[in-house]
């Protein structure tokens, strides 16, 4: 049984078809790998499965559950996780912050008795704390546990900000382009981490994904998109010798027109 | 999925902590050093406990107003330094506060601490009704939809005669037991330490720590499964309370209150002062609200002030004790501009961290540090 579903969804912006009738099915535990051209739509799905789009036509099952109309923090509660582009996180605070509000639903004390600092309060901060550690170590980012994220490389981000999501307690990741800013040799330790944790956490993860050999080694599932059309899915081998994707990365330009928008909606959706 | 427990990395953890580079332990003040800082702490405890005592009340009733602007200041930080939108109606929650302490004591015969619950309430479920409708649009238009709140409860909510008790003013006797300037500005203080409490509390909790994620990036901030406008909301709540809670002590200190005060002057020297005093500065906002009440009677207590000014023709005569806030608090503001986003704040953070028990460091702007950008209008 797939854990989460996109169902034809379709979504337009003003003359642009971002999204046309896509459909995708991740199994449990499968790691399912997004790739395609810039402009092909891939963030723009990744914003109707999490919430910050409703898409025009079509639905997101999670869970069996439609969930296509439901608010992203309640998304984030069923276990819905999700890193962006340009790297999603508090960057005026430092790691240990960062992966402690990431926690946020995992507090289990009211409001008020946090306010007034009582002792169930104290003990579950402590817990978080703990928690918090824990998770840096296993992504080995100890050493910059109380390190401001602003400052820190673009490749350590991506890692301090996979660590954030998993504070969140997700059954599902999705990541988006988790590989950017980061050398071959750390794109080939990053397969090894992404293996590791759906191990350790017995996670689902989607990836939007540029750098082919990672998606070869680690997907066990590979959607193309582009122009907003599903082109092909399949095994990633069978994916990546397909005719059709092979002239979609090399053959005609995208639609400059399709590239500029889902740049300018990533950085409306990141806020940057 | 199970959840991580600190037992089950714990040998990465060890590793990590072998590989920390050696004297990275924490700083721990030698003997004297403990001992400087004890000094300082019993010197600010000296002036701020023992030196009114020798001061005659009208004095004391002025550092009085000064306790209760650093509540004000800690009010607006939580909406202008945790969760960066700009409140331009904040004198009337402070307005609507006194008059109700006032009116609950003198026309309903009430405790003096029922009244201040009360007040607490009203400022926190006006905040809730002015949120609620207006907290979808953020930025320059909450700051205008503050601004109307407060002209629109200058000529209505203070405008009830029952309320306010028309152009005389609303009585509002001081608590039994503290009917002495004195008593009063102690009990003052601790009101003072109960909301800086509860602000520290809530902002080492998950609700504070959800307002500083807000603030820079809602939609991270979503995805951690924070639900930003309910945050939201629950922060200018929060505001409410304690602006609400400072305008009965103000009321009390008084001991009389009128409409006219509360006009959009006062609004500004609000924002000013916190501002000035530091956002997310706990130290910098209590000195920015107690020196922004204090400064009409500083001017006053320079001697021969005035007759200096008269004597220079071509000075405009605005540093009156009214006026002068709104002309020295944008200089001040300039200077956070400038030099100092963070405020008085930023400029003590070094000796604030040394007294804590930290090493000194002259650079230390802190991990928050303020940026003009904050704020986003």
């Amino acid at each position: 049984m797939s854990v989460l579903e996109a169902n034809h969804v379709s979504i337009r912006f003003g003359g642009v078809q971002a999204c046309r009738e896509v459909s995708m099915a991740v199994g449990e535990f499968e790691i399912v790998g997004v790739i395609g051209p810039n402009g092909a739509g891939k963030t723009t799905l990744f914003n109707m499965i999490t919430g910050f789009f409703a898409p025009d036509a079509g639905t997101i099952a999670y869970k069996g559950r439609d969930v296509t109309s439901m608010a992203v923090h309640d998304r984030a509660a069923l276990g819905l996780g999700r890193t962006f582009q340009n790297v999603g996180l508090v960057k005026g605070a430092t790691v240990a912050e960062n992966l402690v509000t990431a926690q946020h639903l995992q507090a289990d004390y009211g409001t008020v008795s946090g306010m007034l600092g009582s002792r169930p309060s104290i003990a579950t901060e402590r817990r978080l704390r703990a928690k918090a550690d824990a998770l840096a170590g296993v992504l080995g980012l100890g050493d910059l546990i109380d390190t401001q994220v602003q400052g820190l490389p673009y490749g350590t981000l991506k890692r301090v900000e996979i660590a954030t999501v998993l504070a969140t307690d997700p059954d599902v990741l999705l990541l988006d382009e988790p590989s950017s800013g980061m050398g071959p040799e750390e794109a080939h330790q990053l397969g090894d981490t992404l293996l590791d944790l759906r191990k350790t956490f017995g996670l689902s993860i989607v990836m939007i994904e540029h750098h082919v050999p990672l998606v070869v080694r680690v997907c066990d599932y590979v959607y193309c998109l582009d122009f907003g059309q599903l082109l092909t899915e399949g095994p990633p081998l069978d994916v990546r010798n397909h005719p059709q994707v092979v002239a979609a990365y090399l053959g005609e330009d995208p639609d400059p027109a399709a590239v500029a928008l889902e740049h300018q909606l990533d950085s409306l959706v990141e806020g940057n | 999925m199970t959840a991580v427990t600190a037992t089950e990395v714990s040998d990465e953890e060890r590793g990590n902590s072998q590989m920390r580079p050696a004297g990275g332990g924490r700083f721990r003040p030698s003997p004297i050093g403990w001992l400087a800082r004890a000094v300082i702490w019993a010197g600010v405890a000296y002036l701020v406990l023992v030196v009114p005592l020798g001061q005659s009340p009208t004095d004391v009733q002025q550092f009085t107003r000064g306790v209760c602007y650093a509540v004000v200041a800690l009010s607006l930080n939580v909406m202008l330094g945790y969760v960066g939108q700009i409140s331009l109606g904040h004198q009337a929650f402070v307005g609507v506060g006194a008059f109700t302490s006032a009116y609950m004591v003198t026309t309903q015969g009430q405790s003096f601490w029922m009244a201040v619950f009360v007040a607490a309430a009203v400022g926190g479920a006006q905040a809730l009704v002015l949120g609620a409708v207006s907290l979808r649009i953020r930025g320059l238009y909450f700051a205008l939809i503050t601004l109307s709140y407060g002209l629109v409860a200058q000529d209505n909510i203070f405008e009830i005669q029952e309320l306010t008790g028309g152009g005389a003013g609303q009585q509002a006797p001081k608590p039994q037991w503290f009917e002495t300037e004195w008593r009063y500005y102690y009990l003052c203080l601790a009101f003072l330490a109960i909301v800086l409490y509860v602000d520290w509390r809530m902002m080492r909790t998950k609700s504070g720590r959800a307002l500083l994620a807000l603030r820079e990036n809602p939609r991270v901030a979503s995805t951690f499964g924070i639900n930003v406008r309910l945050a939201t909301l629950f922060a200018f709540v929060v505001s409410g309370v304690f602006a609400g809670l400072a305008g009965a002590l103000i009321a009390h200190n008084d001991t009389q209150v009128s409409v006219d005060v509360w006009n959009f002057n006062l609004a500004l020297v609000f924002v000013i002062m916190t501002v000035v005093g530091g956002l997310r500065s706990r130290w910098g906002l209590v000195i920015g609200g107690a020196f922004f009440a204090l400064l009409p009677y500083l001017i006053e207590k320079i001697p021969g002030f005035d007759e200096l000014l008269a004597d220079i023709p071509w000075v405009p005569r605005v540093l009156t004790p009214e006026i002068a806030p709104l002309v020295i608090g944008p200089l001040l503001l300039l200077i956070n501009l400038i030099q100092f986003p963070g405020g008085i704040g930023q400029q003590l953070r070094p000796i604030t961290r040394w007294l804590g028990g930290h090493r000194f460091d002259i650079h230390d702007k802190g991990p928050k540090e303020v940026q003009i950008t904050d704020v986003r209008a």
